[in-house]
């Protein structure tokens, strides 16, 4: 049973061996539940509600949100600085994202300004303009493979527009977007219980859209969007920590990056 | 985790020996959509007949070209409403259903066939119909090889515009066609 709808911006696949519609249709209803509270089109999301608010007052979060941007900090703190969802403002201005706030305030300030009061209690030392983009995708996948598991499926696949996870004791063939012509997919491999998440600009480019990937460490926005070429691919365990660094990969341009070891994370990169 | 890397992939061989290519993906039929979407309601088949007019607002308001055909529309009894449409972008085509309440919420959105093409063909009516209607289980050979397709992320941005073209068409078609609604309020 293979279906497909529309969230987080892209395609969400979701396919499955055994086990009913019913698990499907749970595991699509949890990553809305993300969009809704992650979403930075969202006006309402709690997304938007950190990045209005998180400066001048604790904001409440949902335990998923808390996971996600503890998860954000530690892959953070392990790229030092060069993943960092801090990076919001710059795809707003970009015209790449929509303006919800006031960015006029010089002093932004990014995931390292979040700080927790409780478990589920924020705040940010300076203001922030978070974009979850990066990895939210990634936590998406995870959380709709934890439901169909828990909705007793043994095996099967999540892609959400190509940031994909698999599970269960078969291997499955995995094709990439060949960089330099996206129509044409390059089998890479074969994955058992696994996830792989790509970056890449193929259809910027082709859209002549402005970059999307965003050094975080740059001090100018004109630095800051940064133009590559091929495709940056990570595999790990978990879709959420192969979807932040493929950040890592693609700005570092390096396979083997310290942190990769630390998530025990594995780099592909192909040429364009 | 286990990852058997394709040696010859990642040399490049592959891709020159049997590029494989993206073309078209089928994941449910428009009669399961029904089934997904408005389960255990009783839909019976309500074309309408899109006038230049309605066209022409729909057009404007969703900003897709591609001129919408009334024929897949389905009403159900309490008034909720089931719509197929398709998106045809410069290089895919995706066919997706929305339900609607009878008052014009979007209940959920599916998407029944995506189909990828960097060619011409894409515009060419005559090219998309060899997908329009096909399941997953028919002989041609869709979407069997083609499971597991990473990269870089792909937007769904054709399919919110073809969902304001749908509550466009409520708006302006469908609410009046429903009496029940209105006297209910």
């Amino acid at each position: 049973m293979i279906r497909c709808k529309p969230l987080l911006g892209t395609f969400v696949e979701i396919s499955i061996d055994d086990g009913t519609q019913i698990a499907i249709e749970n595991a699509f209803s949890v990553i809305e539940s993300i969009q809704e509270l992650m979403g930075f089109h969202n006006p309402q999301s709690e997304l938007s509600q950190i990045n209005c608010h998180s400066h001048t007052k604790a904001i409440q979060i949902h335990p998923w949100t808390a996971q996600l941007i503890k998860i954000a900090k530690e892959v953070h703190i392990a790229s030092n600085g060069l993943f960092n969802c801090g990076i919001g403002h710059r795809l707003v201005v970009a015209g790449l994202l929509p303006r919800h706030i006031n960015l006029s305030n010089h002093d932004l300030g990014g995931i390292e300004d979040i700080h927790f009061l409780a478990p589920d209690l924020i705040q940010s030392f300076r203001p922030v303009c978070l974009d979850l983009g990066g990895i939210a995708k990634g936590f998406a996948v995870d959380m709709a493979v934890r439901i169909l598991i828990s909705e007793g499926v043994t095996a099967g696949i999540v892609n959400a527009g190509g940031d994909l996870r698999v599970f269960g004791n078969q291997p499955r063939t995995i094709q990439i977007r060949n960089p330099a012509l996206p129509e044409q997919l390059i089998e890479i491999g074969s994955l058992v219980n696994g996830a792989i998440a790509t970056s890449s600009l193929y259809f910027a480019k082709r859209d002549q859209q402005k970059s999307y990937l965003i050094n975080p460490l740059a001090k100018s926005p004109t630095e800051a969007h940064t133009e590559v070429t091929g495709s940056f691919s990570v595999l790990a365990k978990e879709c959420v920590y192969a979807d932040a660094l493929t950040k890592v990969l693609a700005l570092s341009n390096k396979e083997n990056h310290p942190c990769f070891d630390q998530f025990s994370a594995q780099a592909i990169r192909i040429p364009a | 985790m286990n990852w058997k890397p394709n040696h010859y992939a990642m040399l490049g061989l592959a891709i020159m020996s049997a590029p494989i290519i993206v073309q078209a993906k089928i994941y449910v039929s428009a009669e399961q959509a029904q089934k997904i979407l408005l389960p255990n309601k009783s839909l019976t088949k309500n074309p309408i007949i899109i006038t230049d007019e309605l066209q022409e607002k729909m057009r404007s308001a969703s900003s897709i070209r591609h001129p919408f055909k009334g024929e897949r529309i389905w009403k159900s009894v309490d008034g909720s409403w089931l719509v197929i449409d398709e998106v045809i972008g410069k290089h895919e085509m995706v066919t997706y259903a929305v339900a609607l309440s009878p008052n014009g919420n979007i209940l959920g959105i599916e998407i029944l066939e995506y189909v990828e093409s960097y060619g011409y063909e894409v515009a060419e009516p005559e090219w998309r119909k060899q997908f329009v209607g096909k399941t997953a289980n028919d002989p041609i050979k869709l979407n069997q090889d083609i499971q597991n397709i990473g990269g870089a992320t792909l937007s769904c941005k054709h399919i919110t515009d073809g969902v304001k073209r749908i509550t466009v068409l409520f708006d302006l078609a469908l609410k009046n066609a429903n009496p029940k609604t209105l006297s209910s309020k």
